[in-house]
């Protein structure tokens, strides 16, 4: 009997302490954290996304479209990250005779676009017409001419370096940047684009130059057409006073700025800019007035071959610099007129490649219609939307599975409703965005893998992950040691006797001679 | 126009043409007899036009971006080290309350204003490098009679419902504030006035004060347009102490001579008030370009003004024929004082004294802002001692709310001819949470200065400026019936009840400690018995290893 009251008050020790205590204590110091699909994020697989195209051949006749679409179906079948649609028609007769008769390559591209639907994004028409001077003619339009069955090797080159860019692709996708994602800024809902106008000597020259109507007619209207993409907004600033030096060296006609100053004169810039003060990302374009004792200043040497009528460089992932360069007459007047065409192309040429559209290679056989407005190309602007959904993909890929790695290694941090409920929107856009990219439908799948890169970096920056980083264990062993060593150990020494007299076995071994 | 040389013709074009930017830059120096130098900076910025943030030109395009992503109509900015002595130095063209004030007004197109109001501090923290980012609702107020707008506001609006108040005592404002502050100049600190802000010599002063005011101003007198106004200040008050004589040159003061005018700046004036002239004699080398007697509401003002075109270096002197004469001060017509009443931790209150010198009665505003964790109770409101007192047109009184919203009351009272009228008011003191303490709690806590507004019926030591202008010269001859001026009184300083900080720690230590000392003897008893154990029984194995531990110590 006396023993029995003794088991059970061991009993009742072991169940207000370890029964009950324990999962209360585990409950109360739990840190907080919301069910995670970590099943989906560990079963992303960047490297298998792939983007659908559509690709319409026209040709004369049944032979040639065959052909031509059985060539650029090979050269693009190991391309695992865009795969073309291909399908062949035949020209009517009517647009037949229209493309042969008129003479003029913008006309023809006029006759297709009214008998074809070439407006639609991710669209492209490789079309036949005969009277061409080269194999292959490519325009602003998404459509390209070629001459006929022998032009094969040209339009798929055409197709590889210029429309499509498989390579760039790969890179978007890829978890290393390649050169032209070292570039391009990164994805972003919008950027700010600042025209900074640095003005080192105001009393010495007066500089005739509208900052204001320069971004606006010149910028603007190339950025309009990138709406889809990204939300613009354009902003002008002079900087005045501004001085740098440039160890410029002489040579004959002008001077030579040393190169390893350039570097520094973006952090001059950068001190000034007020780059800091806007939420989203700055694209920075400057033009630096040279200083009429300096002018005319270059970037390099040039011995035999005349100088570029622009100094400029540019910054990857920052913005460019032009230099304007007053003449010796303008010096004397002490009144300077920027050349505004030349070096608002300068900076929409520094923007195009900041924003992703590459240069492009001259290739054999084919021409590419030069540029007449500022507004990017039609198929620019599909190449654009594949890559941005692709790296926004990749990237929203990437930071939920570091973020879910982390949450494996570090147990401190704390993951609350709201970073919650974007991890989970993040996976849910990358899943919507992954099929309509297969189903070639660009714009939404840019929507949606925009909406998962931004949801995956709020949930990726948020700070109350880190409310409880810094708690340190130490501190939570120093005030659990003094209260739980000297409790428990008699209670878990307990239980053993517990159990053998539960079992019905004697607790204590007779001991007899 | 021929007078002019080719670059400041070419330039005054530049000026003009490109945006209809103008940037003027002011000294204003005054002796405060027998001991300081007051020295007032200003560097107006006026942008033509409504939206002209996102091209700016002269303007910095810092706060521009600021000013229109929170809709702000009119923003006050002072970060302030030391305190004004109203009594002995007058009064100064701005007044700020000691560490960082931020007031603004909203445009009322602003719904939430106090989520405006929040990003608002935050960002301006980051542009300034100031704490601005401890501005909450449990510190912020919206003053109802003391606080009006300064610039031009379309009538028949709601502004104080657009307003928020805001000041952190605590503050220490340094060099580090004072870089970024130079950098919205045009001409940064490379040329021009700015080029004397010296952060080692301007620190070492008894009272420094920079400050950012955007407003907006009527471009003329009908009022359809509107410029927006930037104004940025620095008061100084050097003590003669300190600078070692009474003589003073910008040399002495500033470490260096000033190199010019900006070139940008449209106009660079300095003016020095040689009104003390008559008592405190003292010469002027160079001579200044021209002297200027003003009129002013009964007081007359002598300024003596340099016109700052060239870009040569040049040294401005004063010497002191007398040196030791006794000085008799006239206290301003308005004077006040504050300070904390009580011993203990328990009761305490706030004492506020604002004397009247002059003749007639003037009307003032009383704002005291007491922060939650010091409950003023209105009952307890005694002015001269009385409970109910005629001199109270008008009172607003907001009661706090524990770490929320601060304890805000507002008196409209009209003080009697020379008389010294004496407000109290009491206060608990309160606990705080252990995390709620600052850094260094025993270094006691700060209560914000109290704020009155007055119109002034004399301009007596009054040197602000009248309420339209932009620049200094428009205190010349600026009469008008009453001059408008917001005072800071003197801030304080409480001592909370502040625990020691290491004692949660030792008392779970203690306890559980206690409770393991508890818990092992009642476990024992309640689960082991005692057997008797007969003699001579074979030993286990490990009675045998204690025994021989029990043998060696023998």
């Amino acid at each position: 009997m006396q023993e029995a009251n003794r088991m059970w008050a061991s009993a009742s020790f072991v169940g207000v302490l370890i029964i009950i205590g324990l999962p209360l204590w585990w409950k109360t110091t739990e840190v907080y954290r919301v069910a995670l699909p970590y099943d989906k994020i560990n079963a992303f697989e960047t490297d298998s996304h792939y983007i659908s195209t559509e690709l319409t051949v026209l040709a004369n006749d049944d032979e040639t479209a065959q052909e031509v679409a059985r060539q650029i179906e090979k050269a693009f079948q190991e391309s695992d990250v865009i795969k073309l649609k291909i399908t062949k028609k035949i020209i009517p007769n009517k647009l037949q005779h229209l493309l042969d008769s008129v003479a003029d390559e913008q006309e023809a591209l006029e006759d297709v676009g009214a008998a074809f639907n070439i407006k639609k994004h991710n669209t492209f028409y490789v079309v036949q017409r005969k009277p061409l001077y080269q194999d292959v003619w490519v325009g602003t339009e998404r459509v390209a001419f070629f001459r006929d069955i022998k032009a094969c090797s040209t339009i798929v080159k055409v197709l590889e370096k210029w429309i499509y860019q498989p390579s760039v692709l790969i890179g978007a996708r890829s978890e290393i940047a390649d050169a032209a994602r070292q570039v391009r800024f990164p994805s972003g809902p919008g950027y700010h684009v600042v025209l900074s106008v640095v003005h080192p000597r105001p009393q010495e020259l007066k500089v005739n130059f509208n900052a204001r109507d320069a971004i606006e007619d010149y910028i603007g209207s190339f950025v309009d057409e990138l709406t889809e993409l990204h939300n613009f907004t354009l902003k002008s600033q002079w900087l005045h006073l501004l001085d740098f030096d440039f160890e410029a060296t002489e040579v004959p006609g002008g001077r030579v700025a040393g190169a390893e100053r350039l570097p520094l004169l973006l952090t001059r810039l950068e001190e000034r800019a007020a780059t800091h003060v806007s939420e989203r990302p700055t694209l920075n374009l400057a033009l630096y007035v040279v200083p009429c004792r300096l002018a005319p200043l270059a970037l390099q040497r040039y011995d035999k071959e005349i100088p570029p009528p622009v100094q400029a460089f540019m910054s990857p992932k920052w913005g460019g610099v032009v230099f304007g360069n007053p003449t010796p007459e303008e010096c004397e007047k002490q009144v300077y007129t920027p050349p505004v065409n030349l070096i608002m192309g300068t900076f929409l040429s520094q923007l195009r490649k900041l924003l992703g559209i590459t240069d492009k290679e001259a290739q054999a056989g084919a021409r590419l219609e030069a540029l007449r407005r500022a507004a990017p190309r039609a198929w620019e602007r599909d190449a654009l939307l594949r890559l941005r959904a692709l790296q926004q993909l990749a990237s929203a890929e990437t930071s939920l599975r570091s973020l879910a790695k982390l949450l494996g290694e570090i147990s401190n941090i704390v993951i609350n409703d709201e970073v919650g409920a974007s991890i989970n929107l993040a996976v849910e856009s990358i899943h919507r965005a992954t099929e309509h990219m297969e189903k070639a439908d660009l714009l939404e799948a840019h929507r949606y893998s925009q909406r998962a890169f931004l949801a995956a970096e709020t949930a990726f920056m948020e700070p109350s992950l880190l409310a409880l980083l810094y708690f340190p264990d130490d501190q939570k062993y120093a005030i659990y040691i003094p209260l739980f060593l000297p409790i428990m150990f008699p209670v878990v020494l307990s239980l053993k006797n517990l159990l053998l007299w539960f079992r019905g076995k004697p607790v204590h071994k007779e001991k007899t001679d | 126009m021929l007078k002019l040389g080719i670059p400041s013709f070419f330039l005054f074009i530049l000026i003009l043409q490109i945006k209809g930017d103008d940037f003027k830059e002011e000294i204003f120096i005054k002796p405060l007899p027998p001991s300081h130098l007051y020295v007032n900076f200003h560097f107006i910025t006026l942008v033509n036009g409504e939206e002209s943030f996102e091209h700016s030109h002269l303007a910095p395009r810092s706060l521009g971006e600021i000013m229109s992503r929170y809709q702000v109509e009119e923003l006050h900015l002072t970060l302030t080290e030391g305190q004004w002595k109203h009594k002995q130095w007058g009064y100064p063209v701005l007044d700020a309350a000691p560490g960082a004030e931020l007031y603004a007004w909203f445009s009322p197109e602003v719904i939430d204003v106090d989520a405006h109001w929040k990003k608002l501090s935050s960002t301006l923290s980051g542009l300034f490098c100031a704490s601005l980012n401890f501005i909450e609702n449990f510190n912020t107020i919206t003053p109802k009679m003391s606080l009006w707008p300064t610039g031009a506001q379309k009538l028949k609006q709601n502004y104080t419902s657009q307003l928020r108040y805001a000041s952190l005592p605590r503050e220490i404002v340094c060099t580090e504030n004072l870089t970024p502050w130079k950098k919205l100049l045009p001409c940064e600190s490379s040329h021009g006035f700015s080029s004397l802000l010296n952060s080692r010599m301007i620190h070492n002063t008894n009272y420094h004060s920079i400050g950012v005011h955007v407003r907006r101003t009527c471009v003329d007198n009908n009022c359809l347009d509107t410029n927006l106004e930037i104004k940025q200040t620095v008061a100084l008050v050097y003590d003669f102490k300190i600078i070692n004589s009474m003589d003073w040159s910008f040399r002495k003061l500033f470490g260096q001579g000033l190199p010019g005018a900006c070139p940008l700046s449209s106009s660079s004036k300095i003016y020095i008030d040689t009104t003390s002239n008559s008592t405190y004699r003292f010469k002027l080398s160079p001579e200044p370009n021209n002297i200027v007697l003003s009129q002013r509401g009964g007081s007359e003002t002598e300024l003596a003004v340099y016109n700052i075109t060239n870009s040569v270096m040049m040294n401005i002197v004063a010497k002191y024929e007398t040196k030791d004469k006794i000085f008799v001060n006239i206290p301003p017509p308005l004077t006040f004082t504050q300070y904390v009443l009580g011993y203990g931790k328990e009761f305490g209150g706030i004492v506020t004294e604002l004397t009247n010198n002059y003749w007639a009665p003037i009307d003032v505003v009383l704002l005291e802002n007491a922060p939650w964790w010091l409950p003023i109770q209105l009952s307890s409101l005694r002015i001269n001692g009385e409970a109910e007192s005629k001199l109270i047109m008008s009172q607003y009184y907001s009661p706090g709310k524990s770490r929320q919203k601060p304890y805000h009351l507002e008196l409209l009272l009209r003080l009697p001819p020379k008389s010294t009228t004496t407000l109290t008011i009491d206060f608990e003191f309160v606990f705080l949470k252990w995390q709620e303490y600052p850094p260094d709690a025993n270094h006691g806590f700060y209560i914000g200065s109290a704020l009155i507004s007055a119109n002034l019926p004399t301009a007596k030591n009054y040197t602000s400026l009248p309420i339209h202008g932009n620049t200094f010269d428009s205190v010349i001859n600026a009469s008008k019936p009453w001059y408008p001026m917001i005072f800071r009184t003197n801030g304080a300083m409480v001592s909370l009840p502040t625990p020691d900080f290491s004692m949660p720690y030792n008392v779970i230590c203690l306890a559980c400690t206690v409770v393991a000392l508890a818990f092992g003897p009642l476990n024992n008893i309640c689960t082991k018995e005692l057997v008797l154990k007969a003699a001579g029984t074979p030993l286990s194995l490990r009675q045998k290893i204690f025994n021989i531990f029990k043998k060696k110590k023998d």
